[in-house]
């Protein structure tokens, strides 16, 4: 066929735009004050059901860290009427997925399955959540494999780096532990604490139930109200979250963990960020985006693209209840470590300096904009984001208005949100390598502190360094 | 036994070759407002030659950094700024470059790839190649010398595919391959290999497909054909023996890998072996993790997979050990287990669980725009059949215990497996 003339120097124009708009869903309180949040999305005969408690690591007990977890992890390990291999055959045989966990603001069970397996995992899902019995042996068993799996933790660097620069920036706060726990707190879990635990969180009034999938959202209230709407579970009074407020680091704190013959270096730089429920949130997302959320923004492109550090370089605000992490990571090749953090360094003063360029911010809003429906795709996809509009109690048309929100952005609102949360003269560095190599690199940036791998004994090194 | 999902989906096509041997794979679904460009080029670490491993990946990343009327890094850009994502990967088999953007921007993604496809040469430089030989070894050292166990499922595919066949080394190379790759390889891998002939290129996703393939003509038409692409042989080689080494890594928990070969993706075989590795220890309740993690307490972990590869595929087991269990204890009841399943076919409700749990796993993978271009790509390269999409969950319902016991007692033998097991390092 005849091919009509086309010019390749230029990129082509776009077509027309086609609108989007986030599906709808129902939201409604059983009897029991269980809150059901459902959507339908069909295409795939697919099925998701959660329950998410007020049962996070944030209210871990002093001394108890990993609590909330372990907690979590067990209800599924046996109930009044199954044990714990009978739950994971029922589930399994089904080609069910069935996991109950923990992260810091909520405790959950969830239950990911065919859709016309849907009834049967629904009323799995309402057994372990309202009757489980953690049987002593496998609240040991669990126990003792949590413990085993610091050790793995331990010897992977990009973990090492996370919970250094955790202990460092939250020290004194709950966050400043892993959620799941250390060698000395797990011993102290015992099943007492757990059904204490669970009691205490566990509430139907309280919780929400996120259901998506191929399936009618109405018909699943009415199966809900009948699993759920009558029985009660646990009645604890609300329990109120607890202040979690991080004091600021007196300067840049440089910390070294020493993994010696290390063929690279994990590279971690942050502070404290902002709750989720903070009025800047959706600003810091675009400033983010800018600075270190895609491909093309600044952090990577000056790190990888200009200098071939590293494969990859990304930064994030962590959303949470309370003031979640803001950090910057990367694994860089040791020789080039010092550089690197103080390009990071150089890129957080740069957009607290000036005013983003125009052009940049109209393809940040329009990538964020425009990448909304790719983000919707899946049953597991549209639970989170029901998930996030429960839990961080955001209005229920938050996703609706969320692309004007984006677009309301200007260069001087990033400015002024940049200036205000971003603080790279108060910030932790940590990096994991060959401490030997990485030490004088740092010399001069700020305090430092070298140590071992956690679990074995720190040596101090160095003191204050005058930066 | 009756198989209680739907076996078949509507993922409908149409499938066109160009004049120049593109192949074109159309899909369409206007559930979302978003369009998926994919293309599958049939090159991989199997087409390399010794002393130049890790070529094709790296050269991946050399078909980001421009093309004749696409600036360094601009492809991103152009993607990202309309609220598109892109990227590529490299296998053993092929490599693929794939953009998902709003419906309204399908030409976008159509002039970027199509304008590396036939103008690439003229942008070649070598600061773009310094940087990206940069950046792979670091992305080498990521992923493969700082992590534990990195080096694990290198040193097992040497052994499952002995020096000499294209499997043998690692797709993203080693180290001193890629430092020294030169212009020139770039150059000839390109007219090699990034052909129109050697390409299939899908959309799935919101578009008229009439118009979808007229745009497609315009943009790719007229690329030149290249000549046929080199074959590669990559046999079946009987190991006649079993090959074993330990790894001191830096690392406190053994680990324990065991690898057999199964059939070629796409044999009916293939899916035996697949399910064999869900029976044996796809979750909590399967034989596996139940004797050695929720019973004895001996492992951390347990996972059984297989991979597939175009030739002859890999069956992996691994498990890691708990602190201070001897890995032998576990490779006895890996091994123990993998005899069972020689012996006799497994119980039908253990077949049931691992095939619902394909079935879940597949589905779930549909969800996604960018998997379904992929998957239709994926068949359309290999077995020339974009309906194998559709048909792939029930390519495991035809699948008796009877399959699953041959494949064992037929490729799983003693003789030729590889175990690799790694050792905490010694502290000197």
């Amino acid at each position: 066929m005849s091919r009509p003339p086309i010019d390749r120097r230029v990129p082509p124009p776009p077509g027309e735009i086609r609108h989007f708009g986030f599906p709808p869903f129902v939201r409604t309180r059983l009897t029991s004050g269980l809150e059901v949040l459902a959507a339908r999305l069909s295409g795939i005969p697919l099925a998701s059901l959660e329950v998410v408690a007020p049962a996070g690591g944030q209210f871990d007990p002093e001394g108890k860290t990993g609590l909330a977890a372990l907690t979590a992890s067990l209800l599924d390990e046996g109930t009044g009427r199954r044990s714990a291999m009978e739950i994971a055959t029922a589930a399994e045989r089904m080609g069910g997925y069935l996991s109950s966990g923990a992260d810091w603001d909520v405790g959950y069970v969830a239950v990911g399955l065919l859709a016309n397996h849907r009834e049967a995992g629904f009323g799995l899902l309402q057994e372990v959540l309202l009757d489980p019995t953690f049987p002593e042996e496998e609240v040991e068993r669990i126990r003792s494999q949590r413990l085993a799996e610091i050790v793995r933790r331990n010897q992977d660097p990009s973990s090492l780096a996370d919970d250094r620069l955790y202990e460092v920036i939250y020290q004194g706060t709950v966050y400043a532990h892993p959620l799941a726990g250390t060698e000395t707190s797990i011993p102290q879990l015992d099943r007492a604490s757990v059904l204490a635990f669970y009691r205490g969180h566990f509430g139907l009034a309280g919780s929400q139930l996120i259901a998506v999938g191929d399936f009618d959202p109405e018909e699943l209230v009415r199966d809900a109200e009948r699993l759920f709407g009558g029985v009660r579970g646990p009645e604890p009074a609300l329990p109120a979250a607890p202040e979690i407020r991080p004091a600021p680091l007196p300067g840049i704190a440089v910390h070294l963990v020493d993994r010696s013959g290390a063929a690279q270096t994990e590279l971690r730089l942050g502070h404290a960020g902002v709750p989720r429920g903070h009025p800047d949130y959706v600003p810091l997302v675009v400033l983010n985006t800018v600075l270190g959320g895609k491909f093309t923004s600044r952090i990577n492109l000056n790190l990888r693209e200009r200098h071939g550090y590293t494969y990859g370089a990304s930064s994030r605000f962590t959303a949470r209840l309370g003031p979640g992490p803001f950090s910057v990571s990367a694994a860089v090749e040791t020789e080039s470590a010092g550089a690197a953090a103080r390009e990071v360094l150089a890129e957080l003063r740069r957009i607290r300096e000036a005013l983003v360029e125009p052009e940049e911010l109209e393809e940040t809003l329009s990538y964020i904009v425009g990448v909304f429906p790719y983000t919707l795709q899946t049953v597991g996809d549209l639970a989170k984001r029901l998930e996030t509009i429960a839990v961080y109690g955001l209005p229920d048309d938050y996703y609706n208005r969320y692309q004007e929100r984006i677009l309301a952005v200007t260069r001087e609102k990033l400015l002024e949100v940049a200036q205000r949360h971003l603080d790279p003269d108060r910030i932790a560095v940590v990096a994991v390598g060959p401490a030997a190599e990485l030490e004088p690199q740092f010399a001069g940036l700020g305090t430092m502190e070298v140590g071992a791998p956690e679990g074995e004994p720190e040596v101090a090194q160095a003191g204050p360094i005058a930066g | 036994m009756t198989p209680n999902a739907t076996s078949e989906l509507d993922f409908p096509f149409q499938r066109h070759t160009l004049d120049n041997g593109l192949k074109v794979v159309l899909h369409r679904n206007p559930a979302l407002p978003l369009v998926a460009v994919n293309l599958w080029y049939h090159v991989g670490s199997k087409n390399e030659r010794p002393g130049r491993t890790g070529f094709a990946h790296l050269f991946e990343h050399m078909l980001f950094q421009g093309s004749a009327n696409v600036g360094t890094n601009e492809h991103f850009r152009y993607i990202q700024q309309v609220g598109g994502v892109a990227n590529g990967s490299t296998w053993y088999d092929r490599t693929n470059y794939y953009e998902t953007v709003p419906a309204h921007q399908l030409d976008l993604a159509l002039w970027l790839e199509s304008d590396r496809m036939g103008f690439f040469l003229p942008a070649l430089t070598p600061e773009n190649l310094e940087t990206q030989r940069d950046v792979v070894m670091n992305e080498r050292r990521q992923r493969i010398e700082n992590q534990p166990y990195g080096l694990a499922g290198e040193r097992l595919h040497e052994l499952l595919y002995p020096e000499g066949h294209p499997y043998h080394w690692p797709v993203i190379g080693y180290m001193e391959d890629i430092e020294a790759a030169t212009l020139d390889d770039v150059r000839q891998f390109f007219q090699t290999y990034y052909t129109p002939n050697n390409a299939v290129l899908t959309v799935a996703g919101d578009f008229e497909p009439s118009e979808a393939l007229s745009k497609i003509d315009t943009w790719f038409g007229e690329i030149p054909p290249g000549p046929p692409v080199p074959p590669v042989s990559a046999p079946l080689i009987p190991l006649n023996g079993e090959r074993r080494t330990v790894l001191p890594d830096n690392v406190q928990l053994s680990r324990v890998y065991i690898g057999f070969r199964a059939p070629a993706y796409g044999d009916r075989r293939w899916y035996a072996a697949d399910l064999l590795a869900g029976v044996l220890a796809g979750g909590k309740s399967s034989p596996l993790y139940r004797e050695l993690v929720y019973e004895r307490q001996i492992a951390q972990d347990v996972g059984a997979s297989v991979s597939p590869y175009e030739a002859v595929a890999t069956f992996l087991l691994v498990s890691t050990a708990r602190p201070g269990v001897d890995p032998a204890e576990i490779e006895e009841v890996l091994l123990r287990h993998v005899a069972k399943a020689a012996a006799g076919p497994p119980a039908p409700e253990e077949l049931e669980r691992a095939r619902n749990r394909m079935l879940t796993d597949y589905y779930s993978s549909l969800q996604k725009l960018d998997n379904v271009a992929d998957l239709f790509s994926q068949f359309t390269t290999y077995f020339d059949d974009p309906g194998g999409v559709a048909r792939e969950a029930g390519r495991y319902l035809e699948i008796t215990p009877r399959d699953l016991t041959d494949y064992a007692a037929g490729w799983c033998g003693e003789t030729e497996r590889v175990v690799v097991t790694v050792v905490p390092r010694e502290e000197s």
